[in-house]
């Protein structure tokens, strides 16, 4: 394989290219699923490829191509070659990209438990044994439809340049999905999709141990379906868990400072950024707010220690104390605004360009335990998990619905409530928060970007945060 | 390789490996895509996949698998490792049998046209003409895409189903802006280069855009609607999901067991017609053999029927839609609409400002999420030009609005229909959609308010 990526940057080479990478992919993937606890198909996926990019008088082609013998990598060269250089007569500025260290480098996540080596029996028995965890007598609810599926994806990667860079990375990642329908025939129909993702083997699967996990999740909305209350509408305090954390780190902090957005390169896709590129230094927030976006996390669901333009990674520091610190760069946008890129180049397979992505996206930790969080609230609700979510497409006015949350009364959680929902800018939501709690936790995610469209596995997270003063409307 | 190989040996594979049945399908894809912003070129993307895909059935079970790998030895491979894993699956409640060929597939008029392959630095040339049309019209800056397509599809299945199909496409969406919070969209698609009108396209963003300029925070409330074709587009798209048994089988859907009910306003007449001449998505057949037809899901109203697979109607009654494609969620071939199409009203557009008299035009949206697809509860975001209606004419732009409501009520209380319809597909619009504007009383209109 690393054969025909040099191969290819020689082609590339032969042309007189500014710049040209190349990456080989090879991907494979099953899914194992349980709907009412009746099999799905067994879904099985394998794909390889190449993907070429190359610069010519600062304009960008890519070319692509599942074809891996030589009179196909030299078309799809030529294609890329031929691509660019269509484009150049409406390039109003010449893409440059930022000077890095041609990096040479092989690394792997690690597996105890290699998801090659799992048998199907197991896969099933897992879901069998989540499927028997649901039973109305064990969560005290009606559960009429219920899928869970066990997913796992192994990717090799092999990468070149013309720059001398050459990198070999894999990694072998596992997920559960469940999407529980929970049912009374007094109080309605709630319903929950669930996800957890990790990069390693099947270790990791084994200890978010399923069983448990998705009947104690069932049991809660069984417990918000009898006993929810209406949500109060006024100003009061609020009390966000982790999971409502964590989407708003990655939608109103880590999507406004995808760098390619604040340059209004996805402007008629996924949107552009309330922040301009000036506003490093900016103040969102109180300084009780910190976040950063981390790839290097062990086992995390956006993994990766090298980028797709052969970039080390590295921890970026959002937000510092309130103020805006710093964008996520690719070496595009790296070279626009004069800082280099900071590794944040993803593409989700062969075919598909690499664009700046998240990877781990979470609040840094405070000094409050969740009760300390609590006491000092005298009307409030806590928030714990999250239903339905958006934002605008410069990522200012945003809603979270909540899904298991309860009214604070004089400092104690106490009686559950139905369908919170918090419609807050972004400013009024980062200026409104005074304590981080202490404890941190990550939920799986996929992330949605560019065109074609590429889903990519993420982590957002946090710990628990109090906010002063906000409306809940709705 | 030879795709008419590919399925011939996938089909004879899995019955030697002792399948009951088997649907092989081979699709070649080559594209073209040309993305702009701020009025210059970004990037050209190109890809040219062959893609195998095979669905298996055996007693009662059942497992699909995608190969992104052309060659035999893969598929074989694939195939081996799937019979296995199938064989240890428990059977399923159903025993779907895959429909039963020979089938003779009538030709769709208007989805090829052989200049769209060709076309590379011409495409420069239609970004140039849109992003100039739209500078002429007012706009300070576009930002889109432009997509061509080719394809080729081959299915062949052991119930004696054989066919071949092609077609091209070509789609162009730019959004313009006057300043950041003044923007607009234009779309225009088709399957041959007589149907593509870039500088409509541009010049309906530019419009929408010199409108909206100055827009002022809107009011919370309820308000009768008028929704543009790629706001309603969005919306209908995940209507004629709601229809896909696969959907209504996970819960994902508020259709389940609705059929013969009504769940919209009696002036909704909502199709899946994949023989479309023209269509963007239109083909012959689906990807168990079967051939494709008009289905209408919502008739004045009232549900007609699920969108079909084998193992759907097995398990759920009705005819087959020939709606049964590869990546269909968790059933590996599992029924999608290809073309969802809207029967016309009577009025024209500024008959429908007429009509509601005072109320809001919403042009576009994005980022729609349901608490809960049973119940239908969702908001999503507008984007692009929104504006005041009063007195019957478009008035003051706003901005900052999303809508919180219900789907099934937004259904039940469309009033009126525009007679002018047009396609739409765009990023957040995948299946495409010809549609009208749709008039929809008391939605729900929600801001932020810190």
């Amino acid at each position: 394989m690393e054969d025909l990526v040099r191969y290819t940057i020689e082609c590339a080479s032969e042309k007189g290219v500014e710049y040209a990478e190349a990456r080989l992919h090879v991907d494979s993937a099953s899914a194992f699923t349980l709907t009412d606890g009746v099999p799905n198909p067994v879904q099985l996926s394998r794909e390889r490829g190449m993907g070429v990019r190359i610069l010519v008088d600062g304009a960008m082609g890519f070319a692509t191509t599942n074809d891996l013998s030589k009179s196909s990598l030299d078309g799809t060269v030529e294609i890329a070659y031929r691509t660019a250089k269509a484009s150049r007569k409406l390039i109003a500025k010449p893409i440059r990209l930022s000077l890095q260290k041609a990096e040479q480098a092989n690394w792997e996540t690690e597996a105890r438990k290699p998801l090659t080596e799992v048998a199907t029996e197991e896969k099933f028995r897992v879901l069998e044994e989540i499927e028997k965890n649901l039973q109305p007598d064990i969560v005290k609810a009606t559960i009429p439809s219920r899928t869970l599926a066990i997913g796992d994806d192994i990717t090799e990667r092999y990468f070149a340049n013309t720059e001398g860079a050459r990198i070999h990375g894999k990694a072998s990642r596992v997920d559960l999905l469940y999407l529980l329908t929970v049912y009374d025939p007094t109080r309605g129909i709630i319903q929950r999709i669930g996800q957890c993702g990790q990069t390693g083997g099947w270790e990791q699967l084994e200890q978010w141990d399923p069983p448990r996990l998705v009947s104690d999740e069932a049991k809660i909305l069984g417990k918000m379906l009898r006993e929810g209350k209406q949500a109060p509408r006024k100003e009061l305090d609020l009390v966000l868990g982790p999971e409502v954390t964590g989407i708003i780190c990655h939608e109103s902090c880590g999507h406004p400072q995808e760098a390619d957005r604040i340059l209004g390169r996805e402007a008629a896709q996924a949107g552009e950024s309330y922040l301009k590129p000036e506003m490093i230094d900016y103040r969102v927030g109180t300084e009780a707010v910190n976040v950063a976006d981390d790839p290097t996390i062990p086992n995390s669901n956006g993994f990766y220690l090298y980028d797709e333009e052969g970039v080390k990674a590295t921890r970026r520091i959002l937000i510092k104390e309130g103020v805006i610190k710093e964008f996520l760069h690719n070496r595009e946008t790296g070279a626009e605004l004069g800082v280099g890129s900071n590794g944040a180049a993803r593409a989700v397979a062969y075919d598909r360009e690499p664009m700046i992505r998240m990877a781990n996206t979470f609040m840094l930790p405070g000094s409050y335990t969740d009760e300390e969080l609590i006491e000092d609230v005298k009307e409030g609700v806590f928030i714990k998990t999250f239903m339905e979510w958006n934002i605008d497409d410069r990522r200012y006015n945003q809603r979270y619905v909540g899904l298991e949350a309860y009214l604070i009364e004089k400092g104690e959680a106490t009686t559950p409530v139905r369908s919170p929902i918090l419609e807050i800018t972004t400013p009024g939501l980062y200026g409104s928060v005074d304590a981080v709690g202490k404890e941190i936790e990550f939920e799986a995610a996929t992330c949605g970007k560019g065109e074609p469209s590429q889903g990519a596995p993420v982590w957002h997270g946090g710990p628990s945060i109090r906010l002063r003063k906000v409306r809940l409307g709705g | 390789m030879n795709p008419e190989h590919i399925v011939e040996e996938a089909v004879r594979l899995g019955l030697k490996l002792g399948a009951d049945e088997v649907a092989a399908t081979v699709t070649r894809e080559k594209q073209k895509m040309l993305r702009f912003s701020n009025n210059s070129i970004i990037v050209m993307q190109s890809w040219d996949h062959t893609v195998p895909a095979v669905y298996l059935t055996s007693k009662r079970r059942r497992a699909a698998a995608r190969v992104g790998d052309p060659g035999l030895d893969a598929l074989e491979d694939v195939m081996m490792t799937l019979k296995g894993a199938m064989d240890i699956s428990k059977p399923g409640e159903v025993e779907s049998t895959l429909p039963k060929g020979p089938f003779k597939y009538e030709a769709i008029p208007n989805i090829y046209d052989d200049r769209i392959p060709k076309m590379t630095s011409e495409l420069t040339d239609v970004a140039e003409e849109a992003i100039n049309a739209a500078l002429t019209e007012g706009a300070k800056r576009s930002s889109g895409t432009l997509i061509t397509g080719e394809w080729e599809r081959f299915v062949k299945t052991s119930a004696g189903a054989e066919g071949y199909d092609r077609g091209t496409s070509i789609e162009l969406s730019i959004r313009a802006f006057v300043d950041d919070d003044a923007s607009g969209m234009g779309v225009s698609c088709g399957t041959r280069l007589q149907d593509f009108d870039p500088r409509f396209a541009a010049k309906e963003a530019a419009k929408t855009a010199c409108q909206a300029k100055n827009p002022v925070f809107g009011d919370e409330g309820k308000f009768t609607v008028v929704f543009g074709p790629s706001i309603m587009a969005e919306f209908l798209n995940r209507v004629a999901s709601f229809a896909s048994a696969y959907n209504i089988d996970i819960g994902l859907s508020y259709l389940g067991g609705k059929v013969g009910q009504k769940v919209a306003s009696e002036k909704l007449t909502l199709l899946d017609d994949s023989r479309m001449p023209g269509g963007m998505n239109s083909c012959s057949f689906d990807d168990e053999g079967y051939p494709t037809m008009s289905t209408r899901i919502i008739e004045h109203g009232v549900l007609k029927t699920y969108l079909h697979s084998s193992y759907s109607v097995a398990k759920y009654g009705g005819q087959l839609t020939g709606n049964a494609f590869f990546g269909g969620g968790t059933w590996g071939i599992a029924p999608v609409p290809l073309n969802v199409v809207v029967e016309p009203g009577e009025h024209s557009v500024e008959e429908l400002f007429e009509q509601i008299g005072n109320g809001l035009y919403l042009t576009n949206n994005w980022y729609t999420r349901f608490q809960n697809y049973q119940t239908g509860d969702f908001s999503s975001i507008c984007r692009d030009g929104a504006f005041r209606i009063k007195n019957g004419k478009i008035d003051q732009p706003l901005r900052g609005l999303r809508i919180s409501d219900n789907m099934p009520r937004i259904m039940q209380a469309i009033t009126a229909l525009s007679r002018e319809r047009q396609w739409i597909k765009w990023w957040e619009v995948t299946t495409p959609a010809y549609l009208p504007h749709i008039a929809v009383e008391d939605v729900g209109i929600t801001r932020a308010t810190k």
